[in-house]
């Protein structure tokens, strides 16, 4: 599949058939042959099948906003890599990174957490540092508090196990 | 006729946004300096470039830094500005603003604090125009007596439509059509109107069936003068919040229309009206028309009446602010065409009109000599929900309302505002519905049709092509298509 | 250059029978590798499944960029061993495009026996490395293998050819700059962990993928120590602490993923100045190739005919038409292009040896790649022959042939007897690629030759050890002989042996070449120079 997008909530995927001489592209079933025929006037150009299409865009990250046919539309890319999992580099562990102390505590056992989120702050050499959540899930307990210190790779933090998918 | 030296020539603006351009553009064009003033979110919007002066203005929230009018007074004087213009919303019916103004020794470019007061309150300005002779529906105010209420307004008869007194954009309104409704109705609003505007005065009047709004735009000079530049129509709401507004209005009999133009001209007189001000009408299906309620300021919609009778509004608030005569008279004034506003908003209509937020990332208004596109937009500006959700209006002058929608219709269709979501294609559609061409509006219009201007789903022809246009704009996906080498882009997805 | 005349009539009841005869080639063709390919037992699939694995196939599609091709090598390899238990011999090679990169992938095939290493599983990867360091192409392996198939271990593990070498291929594949990404889906044990080991990146699924010199089991024999996988050889502990795998995974698809990021941000090797032209179709139809090769591997044909529905346009240069007119040599395109092509239209004969040495000298001079098209009985023999030296020019092609530093294809048309297969850069001579097709034949002679040459010496042999000559007793050896040879002439022995690349529909045979040459052209083009020429 070469790309995943979505509108209003609806999923589609294009996959490319060919490139040359011509670029075919299958969206969800359908086969469209595109010639992409750049900027005219201020406008982008873009023949679908025979039928010219003037169109404006503007892209923001993963989204594009495009004025086509009179009406807006609002596309956004699925980044192949979250649609794998967002649990890249998911453990069940927050470990120290460093040797040093916990200076604050910002979560609860038992709280959820989003993936990215600060669950404590530590200090060590006179630095600070937020240790995150590796993935969303529910903070299991911490095994350090305010002030008690920690060497490198300790395990400060755990997270309840996913349930593994059946 | 026009006068040769400077009515002013430093004028502040205490607004923002489209508004604030509209002022600045007719400073500019009049040689007069313009200040303006900005929260630090709005740094980089366009009214700030566009002005020759900006002084920021802090406040807890961006709209606290706008209501507080001593900090805008001060940078008036420090600034050396003469005058204040105060736009629309914000500090532009507070009659102690105008009043803190004029005694700072600076002038307020709209009505004598006395008028703002007269017509700021719902239940004086009703009666003020009762006492003039102008129709008002009939209605009863709670006065502190929510049962005696419900019994005199259940005398007046149903529909009847509940208010609060000092209220506005539709916040404590409801339509009562039983009197089984009525008590429940009115304690709701009578908490709203506490809540809100921390006054729980409400009223009730006859609720007109199928209404129209009818506005007249008037200029008074203070010394008796006053001229009707005529009506606009504003039928077209959603939410009680107007959105396509035009003028003259559909289908007015010349008769009726003279009546309602003379019936606001009469009220402004009465109260010796100075500066630009609008009285709101409802008219009825059968031609009756009761009094609304009369804004003293420049109203959203001003440039309609502008485009048919070729009239500078701000410049006329300007002159007479600074004690210059009215310079036309009733009968200079014509109207020639049609023009229709269309309020361009930040706002999800499949979503109840929810405002939507979003940075504009592409800007691409229709241009011609018969369209206005007032906006206080620049690429990269982050529409947040600090503000009105109304980004930019659309306003365009035709040689007729058929004409003038056609072209509304394919303005609409031309204007590129991308990076959040609008009712752009929402307002195409009820500009180009059948109904809203016939010119049969009422306010309850959108809602009547409601069916009807729901987006219809793409031909998938076209959303093919909109997601292929999308694909195309990722380095993703254009990597795919133009950087794999050759001969292999050639030979497809061969297998052997 | 002028478009081939063909002189071929479709319409002619010899074209209809040839057609109707490859037609069933290719149709068997396709059968044998679709089930070589999908054809796997329910519980493999099922465990695969169980395991969140997807199947091998499904991970190559993934990786590969859509809308491009994918040559896939040695399809049939070990179709005609090991009882057919190992289709493809466990092993998936083939150049694609990742990333907008050439690229040559190893995948192991986990649906046939846990992606066990069979002997020809080993010559299989080995033959995809050795491509590798031949055309400098970037390797990516997909492991998932449970490691040597034990019952065959000795025909896995220990000879130059065996196991060792993919690991050295792998360190010279890094000396020589060209780039690895392994893909850990599965468990990569004992000498298969070097292959991640040895990668210049490598990413490992988490829960699925295992990098360890000895599993669990093992290391609890060896040591009596009580380890799980994850522990032992798992992602987090190789990206977090042994450093052995560089990127861990959430899922074989997020793998497959960043593998391809990791790809995007390679450069990309400059290829060196073949000439080349905007390329074009075949004017004639390459199907027609089905209604022009024989049915029959002693019937001829002109192999301009095939020329016609390979190169660019049907045109064709062609060096010296009237001279050595058994060895068609000239100039032609293929996708863009310019190569030298060699195709026999007969025995070779000494004007024609000479010839081809010839133009393979021109070709190296030219940079012009070759492409051998064969189709040969062998040289010719002969008292008269042998007098005019046609085995010294012979070997003055063999030599040039040999020492030519321009990348060389081959394509077994037809027949490939005796040293004819020598001189037109049979397997030993190391040209980049060689496929075959369907019905051709590799021999050291021709099928019925072999069995009266067999049957004479048996005879001979009986006749020695005083045995009454039965004709029954003969006529039955000489069938049993027959067919015993018959099959390893076979394409699908050859390609079984991986004595090819794989076998093509010849219609496939434009595409697969230009893919070849694409590639090869990475690699710069080797030392000028050649041995003694006998003259």
């Amino acid at each position: 599949m070469a790309l995943k997008l979505t509108m209003d909530d609806t999923a589609y995927a294009l996959d490319i058939e060919s490139l040359r001489p011509e670029l075919k592209v299958e969206i969800d079933g359908r086969k469209r042959s595109v010639i992409d025929e750049g900027t005219r006037d201020g406008f982008r150009i873009i023949e679908i099948d025979g039928r010219h299409f003037e169109f404006s865009q503007a892209r923001d990250g993963n989204r594009v906003f495009l004025r086509l046919g009179g009406r807006n539309w609002i596309i956004d890319l699925i980044d192949p890599r979250d649609a794998a999992g967002e649990a890249g580099n998911a453990t069940d562990e927050i470990r120290a990174p460093m040797p040093g102390a916990v200076v604050t505590v910002h979560k609860e056992a038992g709280s959820d957490v989003k993936h990215g989120e600060t669950v404590l702050t530590i200090e060590s050499m006179k630095l600070q540092t937020n240790l995150v959540s590796p993935r969303d899930g529910i903070i299991a307990s911490f095994l350090k508090s305010v002030d008690d210190t920690f060497e490198k790779d300790e395990v400060i933090v755990t997270l309840e196990t996913e349930a593994s998918d059946a | 006729m026009r006068p040769t030296a400077l009515p002013f020539t430093k004028v502040l603006i205490a607004n923002r946004g489209e508004i604030a351009c509209r002022v600045e553009d007719t400073l500019k064009e009049m040689g007069i300096t313009s200040v303006a003033v900005f929260h630090d979110s709005e740094r980089k919007a366009r009214f700030v470039q566009l002005a020759d002066e900006a002084h920021e203005i802090v406040g807890e929230t961006p709209v606290a830094a706008y209501l507080d009018g001593g900090q805008i007074i001060e940078i008036a004087l420090s600034s050396g500005a003469e005058a204040i213009h105060p736009g629309y919303g914000f500090l532009s019916e507070n009659a102690d603003f105008a009043r803190q103004v004029s005694e700072a020794g600076l002038v307020f470019i709209g009505p004598e604090p006395a008028s703002i007061e007269l017509m700021g309150d719902k239940i004086t300005s009703r009666k003020f125009a009762e006492e003039h002779g102008v129709p008002v529906a009939q209605s009863v105010l709670t006065d502190g007596d929510l049962d005696g209420f419900v019994k005199k307004a259940s005398a007046i008869g149903f529909p009847l439509l509940i208010k609060a007194s000092a209220g506005g954009g539709g916040k404590g309104m409801s339509i009562v059509h039983s009197a089984d409704e009525l008590a429940e109705s009115a304690r709701v609003a009578a908490s709203e109107a506490e809540r809100y505007f921390a006054d729980s005065t409400i009223y009730a009047e006859r609720y007109v069936e199928k209404p129209r709004h009818i506005e007249v735009q008037v200029v008074g000079d203070g010394n008796g003068n006053v001229v009707h530049l005529f009506e606009r129509e504003c039928s077209i709401q959603r939410r009680f919040q107007k959105i396509i507004e035009e003028a003259p209005s559909a289908g007015l009999a010349d008769e009726l229309r003279d009546r309602i133009c003379e019936a606001a001209v009469r009220l402004a007189s009465a109260a010796n009206y100075r500066n630009a001000g609008t009285v709101e009408f409802i008219l009825a299906p059968d031609g009756a028309f009761y009094f609304l309620e009369m804004n003293t300021r420049l109203q959203v919609e001003h440039p309609v009446s502008e485009m048919i009778t070729g009239i500078d509004l701000v410049r006329m608030q300007i002159e007479i602010a600074a004690g210059l005569p009215l310079g036309v008279s009733q009968d200079d004034i014509g109207v020639s065409g049609h023009a229709i506003e269309c309020r361009i908003c930040a706002e999800v209509p499949e979503r109840d009109f929810m405002p939507a937020t979003g940075k504009v990332l592409e800007l691409d208004p229709p241009a011609a000599s018969h369209i206005r596109f007032e906006n206080g937009l620049v690429e990269g500006h982050y529409v947040t929900l600090s503000f009105d959700s109304m980004l930019a209006k659309l306003v365009v002058h035709g040689e007729n309302r058929k004409a003038a929608i056609d072209c509304t219709v394919e303005a609409l269709r031309e204007t590129v505002l991308l990076g959040v979501e609008t009712n752009l294609d929402y307002l195409s559609r009820v500009a180009d519905h059948p109904v809203f061409r016939d010119g049969a509006l009422h306010t309850g219009f959108v809602t009547e049709h409601e069916q009807d201007l729901v987006a219809p789903p793409p031909d998938e022809m076209e959303r093919d092509a909109a997601l292929l246009a999308a694909a195309l704009a990722f380095r993703e996906f254009r990597t795919l298509v133009f950087d794999a080498p050759d001969p292999y882009a050639s030979m497809g997805g061969w297998r052997n | 250059m002028r478009r081939i005349q063909s002189a071929i009539n479709t319409a002619s009841p010899d074209f209809r029978q040839n057609r109707d005869h490859y037609r069933r080639l290719v149709a068997e063709l396709h059968e044998k590798q679709s089930t070589a390919r999908h054809a796997r037992p329910e519980r493999d699939i099922a465990r695969l499944e169980r395991q969140g694995k997807m199947l091998p196939r499904e991970r190559v599609e993934k990786l590969l960029d859509p809308g491009t091709p994918f040559l896939e090598l040695s399809t049939l390899a070990a179709n005609m061993d090991y009882e057919g238990e190992s289709p493809g011999a466990s092993i998936i090679t083939g150049i694609g495009i990742v990333s907008g990169r050439e690229v040559i992938i190893h995948a192991d095939d986990s649906s046939i026996k846990g992606g066990a290493w069979y002997p020809l599983s080993v010559k299989k990867i080995i033959r995809c490395l050795d491509i590798a360091l031949e055309n400098h192409l970037p390797v990516i392996h997909l492991c998932d293998s449970a490691g040597g198939f034990l019952p065959l271990q000795s025909e896995v593990f220990p000879d130059r050819h065996m196991a060792g070498r993919i690991f050295r291929n792998q360190c010279l594949l890094s000396k020589a700059g060209i780039k690895q990404l392994s893909l850990v889906f599965g468990q990569c044990t004992a000498g298969g962990a070097y292959i991640p080991g040895l990668s210049d990146y490598n990413v490992i699924v988490r829960g699925t993928g295992a990098v360890f010199l000895g599993g669990p089991p093992l290391v609890k024999a060896a040591t009596g120590e009580e380890v799980g996988v994850e522990e032992l050889g798992g992602a987090d502990m190789h990206t977090s602490v042994s450093g052995t795998c560089d990127y861990p995974a959430a899922s074989e698809e997020e793998a497959i993923a960043i593998g391809r990021e990791i790809v995007a941000q390679w450069d990309r090797p400059q290829k060196w100045a073949c000439q080349r032209e905007e390329p074009a179709d075949p004017y004639y139809d390459p199907e027609e190739l089905y209604g022009i090769l024989p049915d029959d591997i002693k019937k001829g044909f002109d192999i301009r005919e095939v020329i016609a529905r390979i190169v660019d346009g049907s045109r064709f240069h062609e060096y010296q038409p009237n001279y050595g007119t058994t060895l068609v040599c000239g100039f032609a395109n293929i996708w863009g292009w310019k190569v030298g092509i060699l195709g026999n239209n007969g025995v070779l004969f000494n004007d024609s040896s000479l010839k081809g040495a010839h133009f393979m000298e021109l070709c190296n001079q030219n940079n012009t790649p070759l492409v051998f098209l064969q189709n040969i009985t062998g040289y010719m023999i002969g008292q008269a022959y042998e007098r005019r030296g046609i085995t010294k020019d012979g070997a003055k092609m063999i030599m040039a042939q040999t020492c030519s530093r321009v990348p060389k294809f081959t394509v077994m048309c037809h027949g490939s007897f005796g040293a004819g297969n020598y001189g037109m850069c049979g397997r030993a001579f190391d040209g980049r690629f060689l496929f075959g097709w369907p019905g051709h034949q590799i021999g050291v002679m021709g099928g019925e030759q072999a069995t009266n040459t067999l049957a004479d010496v048996k005879i001979a042999q009986m006749r020695r050890n005083g045995e009454t000559f039965d004709p029954e007793v003969i006529e039955e050896l000489r069938e049993t002989t027959q067919s015993a040879y018959l099959e390893q002439l076979s394409a699908y022995y050859s390609t079984s042996q991986i004595w090819d690349d794989g076998i093509l529909d010849p219609v496939d045979t434009r595409n697969a070449l230009g893919m070849a040459i694409t590639s090869s052209l990475n690699a710069p083009l080797g030392d000028s120079g050649y041995g003694v020429f006998r003259f």
